[in-house]
C-alpha cells in the first residue's frame, strides 16, 4: 500500500511524546494537551510546561471500527479517554474480549503496544485497555 | 466585522450529475461543468472578456490527482490570462473556494469571477485513500489517526449524542430516509433510490454506531458558480441570487483539545459569522443544504447552526420538521448522503441547489419559499475543525 506520508520521521521526532506520554500544560489557562506545544492551542499563551499524562482514565466516548487499514484488525474499538489529572487521550483498544464490554464511563489504562508496521518499521505507541473492577 | 451584503451576486451555476465517472477524467468533468455554467447565464456572458479571475477547489492529493495549481484550471477553461488560485480546505473546500471568489468581488478588485470545484474520488480504492488515513501520523501528531478513519472520527460523536441526548440509531437512520427520498427527485444525485429505517439498520456496520447507509458515498463530481458585482448582475440575468453572508469557523484539529463531543464549534462559529454578516434571524431561512457526511452529523448541524436547541434536533427530525414538505426542508438535493460528496465539488454543488431553488427552477424537488433565503453549510477537515456557512437570497 502506498502511504500518503512517511510516518517514521514523525515518530522519531516525537519520541518523548510517544513513549513517555509527554504533553503540555498551559501555566496561564490550565489547558492540558498532547503532544507538547510551544504555544497553548487553547489560549495562545507561550507560557507552557511539559506535562506527563496519567496512564489512568475513563472512557468519554468511543466507536467500534469495522473498516480499517490492512494492519489493524477489526473490530477495533477506539476511545476518547478523560485522563486522571486532566487531558484527553485518543487510542485504539487492546485486549478486548467483546467489543460490547466497552462503555462510556468504563475505567481504562494506557499500555505500550505495537500499533503497526510501516515501510518495514515497527511503530509502537499507547493503546487503551479496560481495567478489571474489584 | 464588515458585511458583504449587497455587494455580490451569483449569475450562473453549472454541474454534472454526481456519480461513478470512470469514463470521465478530471479534465472532462471540469470542462463539462464549465460549459454548463457559462451556458446557464440567462443573458449570456463572454467568458474571456468578462471573467477576470477564478478559484479552483480540489483536495486531490488523497485521491491521486497530484499537486494541482490554478494553471490546471486555466488550461481547462482556455484562459491562462487571468489569476487563478487553488484552495484546499478539508470537506468545506468547495464552499471555501467560493468564499474566496466572493471576497474577490466584494473587495472591488474584480467584477466577475469563477469558482469551480472538482474531485475524482473513485479513481483510487478507499483502502488507498480515505481508509489509509487511519495509519499515518497526520499533522505532526504522534498517534492521530491510528485506526481513526473518517467514519470513526464521526462515530465517536454519534456515541456521545446517543449517551447525552438520548438519540438512537433510528434517529440517525431517519436522516438517510429523508435524504434518499429527496435524492430520488434530483437528477444530479449519485443515489436515486429510497431507503427505510430498517434498510439502514440492516446494512453492514462500518463503524459502530454508524452503518453503511449512515455514510455518504465516495463520488466523482464537479460544480461551478459565476460570481458578479451585485450592481452589474442584472446585465447577465433578471433573476440573480445574492450573497448575504459567508464565514469560515474553526475548532481544534485534534480530539485531545475538544471541549465536548456533541457539538461542532467550527459550525457554531461559521453560522454565527454568516448570520451576523447577513443581518437575518435563523427563522428567516426557508431551506438549507448542510453537511451530512454521516447521518449523525446532520442532526448535530440542526443544533449547531441554531435552527433548534441542543437535544431538539432528533425529535424535530422524527416529526418530519426537516422533510422536503416540512416547515424547514433540509437537503432538497438529497444531501451528501444521496447526492454525493466529491469533496471540492460538494459545497459548490450545494450553492447550485440553492440557486435553482431560490429561482424556483428545482422541478419535482422544489421547496416552498417564504422569504427567499437559503443556507449552505460544510464541516470537516482533521477533527472536523473547519466549517463554512454561506447564506444566499433572491433579494439583495
Amino acid at each position: 500500500m502506498t502511504m500518503p506520508a512517511p510516518p517514521s520521521p514523525v515518530h522519531w521526532r516525537l519520541n518523548p511524546e510517544v513513549y513517555r506520554l509527554i504533553g503540555m500544560r498551559c501555566k496561564d489557562c490550565g489547558h492540558i494537551t498532547y503532544p507538547r506545544r510551544k504555544v497553548c492551542p487553547k489560549c495562545g499563551s507561550f507560557n507552557t510546561e511539559n506535562h506527563k499524562l496519567s496512564k489512568k482514565g475513563t472512557v468519554h466516548t468511543y466507536c467500534i471500527n469495522y473498516v480499517l487499514p490492512p494492519e489493524i484488525e477489526p473490530p477495533a474499538p477506539i476511545a476518547i479517554v478523560d485522563l486522571e489529572g486532566g487531558g484527553k487521550f485518543q487510542g485504539l483498544f487492546t485486549e478486548v474480549a467483546k467489543p460490547e464490554d466497552v462503555k462510556i464511563g468504563a475505567k481504562v489504562e494506557l499500555v505500550l503496544r505495537k500499533i503497526l508496521t510501516s515501510r518495514g518499521i515497527a511503530m509502537y505507541g499507547y493503546k487503551v485497555r479496560l481495567v478489571e473492577e474489584g | 466585522m464588515e458585511s458583504i451584503r449587497g455587494k455580490v451576486a451569483i449569475i450562473g451555476v453549472g454541474m454534472i450529475p454526481f456519480g461513478e465517472h470512470f469514463e470521465k477524467s478530471m479534465e472532462d468533468m471540469a470542462q463539462e461543468t464549465y460549459i454548463n455554467c457559462i451556458k446557464s447565464v440567462d443573458k449570456g456572458i463572454e467568458p474571456k472578456k468578462d471573467i477576470k479571475a477564478a478559484w479552483l477547489g480540489n483536495l486531490g492529493r488523497l485521491f491521486g490527482a497530484g499537486a494541482m495549481s490554478g494553471s490546471w484550471l486555466a488550461t481547462q477553461i482556455g484562459n491562462t490570462g487571468i489569476p487563478i488560485t487553488r484552495i484546499e480546505s478539508g470537506c468545506p473546500t468547495g464552499s471555501d473556494t467560493l468564499r474566496h471568489a466572493i471576497f474577490g468581488v466584494a473587495s472591488g478588485m474584480y467584477d466577475v469571477v469563477l469558482a469551480l470545484g472538482a474531485e475524482k474520488m473513485r479513481e483510487k480504492p478507499g483502502t488507498e485513500s480515505l481508509i489509509a488515513l487511519g495509519t499515518i501520523g497526520l499533522g505532526g501528531h504522534p498517534s492521530w489517526t491510528w485506526g481513526s478513519t473518517a467514519p470513526a472520527m464521526q462515530a465517536v460523536y454519534a456515541t456521545r449524542q446517543m449517551y447525552e441526548l438520548g438519540y438512537t440509531m433510528e434517529t440517525f437512520a431517519r436522516v438517510a430516509v429523508k435524504n434518499h427520498h429527496n435524492g430520488k427527485l434530483c437528477p444530479f444525485a449519485h443515489y436515486r433510490y429510497e431507503v427505510t429505517i430498517e434498510d439502514v439498520l440492516r446494512s453492514p456496520m462500518v463503524c459502530w454506531p454508524l452503518h453503511l447507509l449512515d455514510c455518504c458515498p465516495q463520488t466523482d463530481g464537479a460544480a461551478a458558480v459565476i460570481v458578479c458585482r451585485a450592481d452589474l448582475a442584472k446585465n447577465y440575468t433578471d433573476k440573480p441570487v445574492y450573497v448575504l453572508g459567508t464565514h469560515v469557523g474553526l475548532d481544534h484539529s485534534f480530539y485531545w483539545d475538544k471541549h465536548n463531543f456533541i457539538e461542532m464549534l467550527a459550525t457554531v462559529r461559521a453560522a454565527n459569522g454568516a448570520f451576523d454578516m447577513a443581518g437575518i434571524k435563523r427563522e428567516e431561512v426557508d431551506f438549507a443544504e448542510v453537511h451530512d457526511c454521516f447521518t449523525n452529523t446532520e442532526v448535530m448541524n440542526y443544533e449547531d447552526i441554531g435552527f433548534c436547541k441542543k437535544g431538539e434536533g432528533g425529535p424535530r427530525l422524527m416529526e418530519g420538521y426537516f422533510d422536503i414538505d416540512g416547515p424547514l426542508p433540509i437537503q432538497p438535493s438529497g444531501g451528501l448522503k444521496a447526492h454525493g460528496h466529491p469533496i471540492a465539488a460538494t459545497g459548490i454543488s450545494q450553492i447550485c441547489e440553492c440557486f435553482w431553488q431560490l429561482r424556483e427552477e428545482a422541478g419535482d424537488r422544489q421547496v416552498k419559499l417564504k422569504n427567499g433565503i437559503a443556507l449552505q453549510h460544510n464541516v470537516g477537515g482533521a477533527g472536523f475543525g473547519v466549517s463554512c456557512v454561506t447564506i444566499t437570497s433572491r433579494n439583495p
